[in-house]
């Protein structure tokens, strides 16, 4: 079986979206008030010294800028089959700008003494560096003594919450199902992360912010399903989101509610035959959790700038958007229905927050307008590139806000922000999309690879069906999709509207060293005229 | 400061942990420190039962570059502690980068917590420790450990002048690490640790246009085993004899695949030497899907084939011990084509081979060669291809090992046994099982990048490998 959004949920981002442990020592009643750890919390005095000494050592040891962060990072999860697990890290960073050079120097220590190190080596490091050939960095400009502190918001913070009660509200759906459903067996788990982090530098601003992520998963197995049959599935209902306990414990009866939907779901692909794909084209219908893999796997990756400019090319690769300055506003990527934008404001949002890594507020922005590319992902430094850009069309530079990292033990780097395929007119369902498919394609579960330009594409999960006046007849062993990114886009006819727009969790691996970073994305069913459809088992 | 700073905490903490914090030179936790680490957390568990610890202790110096010019230097460290807590059969675990006496305090706590709502294993019982004996790889390296942030930008402007004289754009990544792991656990007997170096640098060159592109990279334990100026030149090259590619059809093609484009392959079949107790057990679980289930013993491979571990080579050393202290050892995987090792855990040793001793899989290996050079295979060659690397894999089938994925950074054509032009990249999709049954020559092995675990691989040429469709990066 091909991992689904779902699985993810539960085993991939929250378990590496870094550390995280309660504040088991002082949230959760582990040890009692007076306790021998005193970690200060991030919005208190202690926290703004550390941080201000890091960036007095780095200014004084000739920093031109320089920044610092704190991060105390708790994570934990919780499975009536496997238990809790908790995980907790402080890091802090420091990166200094000499010359266009930049250093930074990270370590666990949250001392007086190690500020000061981690100071001057950032300016060391990037000492190193300027003596050789001039380099020029135009930081776009940041509203200087930014001061404040921001949450997530939520109404029960779930570190707050007895684990004997999340393990028992979780251990009811396999209750329920034993007792309702008959050799069906349910496990459901949730996991939840929160970062605290500080920001200071030279520019004067110091803020803090306390971040949290949480998500729930429900999985069916139904052993007896029949011989060769697909015997599992799993509910994509509450994905990690930034979000308290509340969006879990409030959606109890539709997380149950979840069990027979996917066991009917499953009772109907039973009823479909299995045939060989019928290889050809065929106009295609995407879900919207297969869009928001579009989304993320092209268009939000190409707009990176710093990747556009060829910034990850002994990483990941780099951009079919590599000339930003000349595509800028001009270059058609998809059809005229396409609108995407970014957003560090929605509520729920991986991505969303007050302040980006580097002090920035982000707003929202417009990278494809009806089809247009507008815009580019930015950090300060990478504002500063598009320049010409910006001034040709009559806009001045500015970060939209993009830097982010795993921890402070990385450098903050360009990440996508939480990404949104605007919703077509009117209200269009995502049957409404599949009734107007005379002889095509459905795809769930759309899995997606991509070359390290994201100029073609091709699937790598999610059932294909075959769709005959407007019904699914038949599923396809070992169909794939098989496309070049713009001509896909391009072909795009019809979006499903509002009421169809879902919210999905994703996730970026970038730099050297890599490091992760979440954000969401959101996206509407769409139709797309037709598409090569293959069998990717087939060889040449 | 006032009194709730972490610094103040730690004037309370043990001499030697003081001693660590005092030390700024320190990289990382020395096996001393560690075990008195370990020492303390005992301290604080409660309930009897065992306590077991692992701890990862590194420094790591780095510096990146893009477009001719450093990006970004940087020094980082952590310790990276696991505890673990098992109370009349049921664990609990927690991991903290927090080593102060408080934070362990804490962190012990928290383990038994959860201990308590780990589900208990009453068929659990612990053998006695092993009196294992562990190799000890060559893994450390004295200059590697010292080396300056100085050392690291000169070698990186070695590397991009070439690439900036010639007007091309250089992109790469050089680092050192060195670190210390631990692994303290009643079960094992005794207080393991190994301290260990690594280095990589790795550069892909492009043309400004963006015609072109090539790489090159090499990782060792030892820095002083990796030649910035050769890959250097090698990336250059690369890139300027791959611009303006040309379309060719994807279909069959004999190919030569240079050792990097190799181990994209071989290192997915390395992967899954594992697994023999579910290979002989299992009917219908995941496991007989492998492809190597129940096929010990029998040829799955060209004769000319033989995939080994062996942590005492030089240039194959790996932390001789598991997490949970079972050693690594040398072990043939395929020998002369024959299937001849999977991996086992101890508790199958004892169970079923009446044997102490595991076989760990630790994913380092040596493929052996032959005696071709590449250009001896491009001379051999009709019509071919050059590959120099593979990028974007995917897995399709697990069973057979059919992937899908794409050439990156250098492809040519050969057509009557030389070079003839560059052309565009393809996707393909193919088994590396069918490639190791499709070899024409194999060239002298030699060592990959490969940064977490280390690999030596022979240039080979096979036929008949399936390219499916054209694809315009590059």
């Amino acid at each position: 079986m091909t991992q689904t959004r779902r699985t993810f949920v539960i085993t991939g981002t929250v378990a590496a979206v870094a550390a995280a442990a309660p504040p088991w020592l002082r949230r959760t009643g582990v040890l009692e008030p007076g306790s021998p750890r005193e970690v200060p919390r991030i919005t208190e005095p202690d926290v703004r010294a550390l941080a201000l000494r890091a960036v007095d050592a780095a200014r004084s040891a000739g920093a031109a800028y320089a920044d610092v962060r704190l991060t105390h990072t708790y994570d934990r999860k919780i499975s009536p089959r496997e238990g809790v697990r908790d995980v907790e890290e402080m890091t802090v960073g420091v990166r200094a700008l000499v010359k266009g050079y930049w250093g930074f120097a990270a370590s666990p220590a949250w001392t007086a003494d190690e500020m000061v190190r981690l100071g001057h080596e950032a300016v060391d490091l990037a000492k190193v560096n300027a003596s050789g050939q001039p380099r020029v960095v135009d930081l776009a400009p940041v509203s200087a003594h930014d001061a404040g502190h921001w949450e997530t918001p939520l109404r029960i913070d779930p570190f707050s919450v007895p684990v004997d009660e999340i393990l028992d509200f979780h251990q009811a759906f396999t209750v329920y199902a034993r007792e309702n459903f008959p050799g069906v067996r349910a496990l459901s788990e949730c996991g939840f992360t929160r970062q605290e982090k500080a920001f200071a530098s030279t520019a004067g601003a110091f803020v803090t912010q306390a971040l949290t992520k949480i998500g729930a998963g429900l999985g069916i197995f139904v052993p007896n399903a029949p011989a060769g049959e697909i015997n599992n599935t799993g509910s994509d209902l509450l994905p990690l989101a930034a979000r308290g306990w509340e969006y879990v414990r409030d959606n109890e009866g539709a997380l149950r509610a979840e069990i027979p939907r996917l066991i009917a779901q499953l009772e109907a692909d039973w009823r479909l035959p299995w045939r060989p794909v019928d290889v050809g084209r065929y106009d295609l219908v995407l879900d919207a959790a297969g869009m928001a893999e579009l989304v993320d796997a092209t268009l939000g990756t190409a707009t990176e700038l710093d990747r556009a400019l060829g910034y990850e090319a002994n990483a990941d690769g780099t951009s079919y958007l590599d000339d930003p300055v000349a595509m800028l506003g001009t270059l058609r990527v998809a059809s005229p229905l396409v609108t995407l934008t970014g957003t560090r404001s929605t509520p729920g949002g991986l991505a969303t927050v007050q302040w980006d890594d580097e002090g920035v507020r982000p707003d929202d922005f417009t990278l494809v307008k009806d089809g247009v590319l507008t815009d580019y992902q930015t950090t300060r430094e990478a504002a500063g590139w598009l320049q010409e850009a910006y001034a040709k069309r009559g806009l001045t530079p500015r970060s939209h806000g993009c830097a982010n990292a795993q921890s402070a033990l990385y450098a903050s780097l360009l990440f996508p922000p939480n990404l949104r395929l605007e919703p077509g007119q009117p209200d269009v369902s995502l049957e409404d999309l599949l009734a107007g498919l005379d002889r095509g394609v459905y795809v769930r579960g759309l899995g997606l690879g991509l070359d390290f330009q994201q100029r073609s594409g091709w699937s790598r999960g999610g059932l294909f069906y075959e769709v005959k006046g407007g019904k699914r007849v038949a599923r396809w062993q070992h169909a794939g999709l098989l496309f070049r990114t713009t001509e896909l886009w391009k072909a795009l006819t019809a979006l499903g509207g509002p009421g169809s727009f879902r919210w999905a969790p994703a996730q970026r691996a970038k730099g050297e060293p890599a490091q992760q970073a979440a954000y969401s994305v959101g996206a509407v069913p769409a139709r797309f005229k037709p598409q090569t459809i293959i069998d990717s088992w087939r060889k040449a | 400061m006032s009194g709730r700073t972490r610094n103040s905490l730690r004037t309370a903490t043990p001499p030697w942990l003081a001693a660590l914090f005092g030390a700024p030179d320190k990289k990382f936790l020395s096996q001393a420190d560690c075990e008195a680490l370990v020492a303390q957390a005992e301290q604080y568990a409660q309930g009897g039962g065992e306590t077991r610890c692992t701890v990862t202790s590194w420094w790591s110096g780095e510096l990146r570059w893009a477009r001719n010019r450093a990006s970004l230097a940087s020094d980082r460290r952590n310790d990276e502690l696991g505890v673990g807590r098992r109370i009349q059969g049921a664990e609990g675990g927690v991991r903290t980068n927090q080593i102060d006496a408080a934070s362990l305090q804490g962190a012990v706590q928290a383990a038994e917590r959860n201990a308590h709502y780990g589900e208990t294993n009453p068929d659990d019982h612990r053998e006695p420790p092993p009196r294992f004996d562990y190799l000890t790889p060559a893994i450390w390296s004295d200059p590697t450990f010292a080396q300056p942030a100085g050392e690291r930008a000169r070698a990186a402007q070695a590397i991009i002048a070439p690439a900036e004289q010639a007007g091309m754009l250089s992109f790469g990544f050089l680092a050192v690490q060195a670190a210390g792991h631990a692994v303290i656990d009643p079960a094992v007997g005794r207080p393991l640790y190994a301290p260990y170096t690594a280095a990589q640098c790795s550069l892909t060159v492009r043309d400004p246009e963006g015609t072109g592109s090539g790489w090159a990279g090499a990782s060792s334990c030892d820095w002083t085993r990796i030649d910035p100026a050769a890959l250097a030149r090698r990336a250059l090259e690369k890139c300027l004899a791959s611009r303006h590619p040309v379309t060719i059809e994807p279909g069959r093609y004999t190919v030569i695949l240079e050792p990097q484009a190799v181990h994209a392959l071989v290192r997915p079949v390395v992967g899954d030497f594992y697994g023999r107790l579910d290979a002989e057990r299992s009917t219908d679980g995941p496991f007989h899907l492998r492809p190597f289930y129940s096929k010990l013993g029998l040829q799955v491979a060209d004769s000319r084939v033989t995939i080994a571990q062996d942590p005492l080579d030089p240039d194959l050393g790996v932390i001789p011990f598991t997490d949970d202290g079972q050693p690594v050892r040398p072990v043939t995987w395929i020998d002369r084509g024959m299937l001849t090792h999977l991996a086992y855990w101890r508790n199958y040793a004892l169970e079923w081979l009446h044997d102490n001793d595991p076989i760990v899989n630790r994913w380092g290996y040596r493929m052996a060669g032959g005696s071709a050079t590449v250009e001896d295979m491009i001379r051999s060659t009709q019509r071919g291809l050059l590959v120099t690397r593979f990028s974007n894999l995917d897995m399709l089938d697990p069973q057979s090992l059919l992937m899908t994925g794409v050439t990156r950074d250098g492809l040519w054509l050969i057509e009557h046994g030389t070079i003839s032009k560059a052309v565009k990249n393809l996707r393909f999709t193919e088994s590396p099982l069918f490639v190791l049954n499709s070899i024409e020559m194999l060239g002298p092995p030699e060592r990959v990048f490969s940064p977490d675990s280390p690999a030596i691989v022979p240039p080979l040429k096979a036929h008949d490998f399936s390219f499916t469709s054209t694809i315009d990066a590059i």
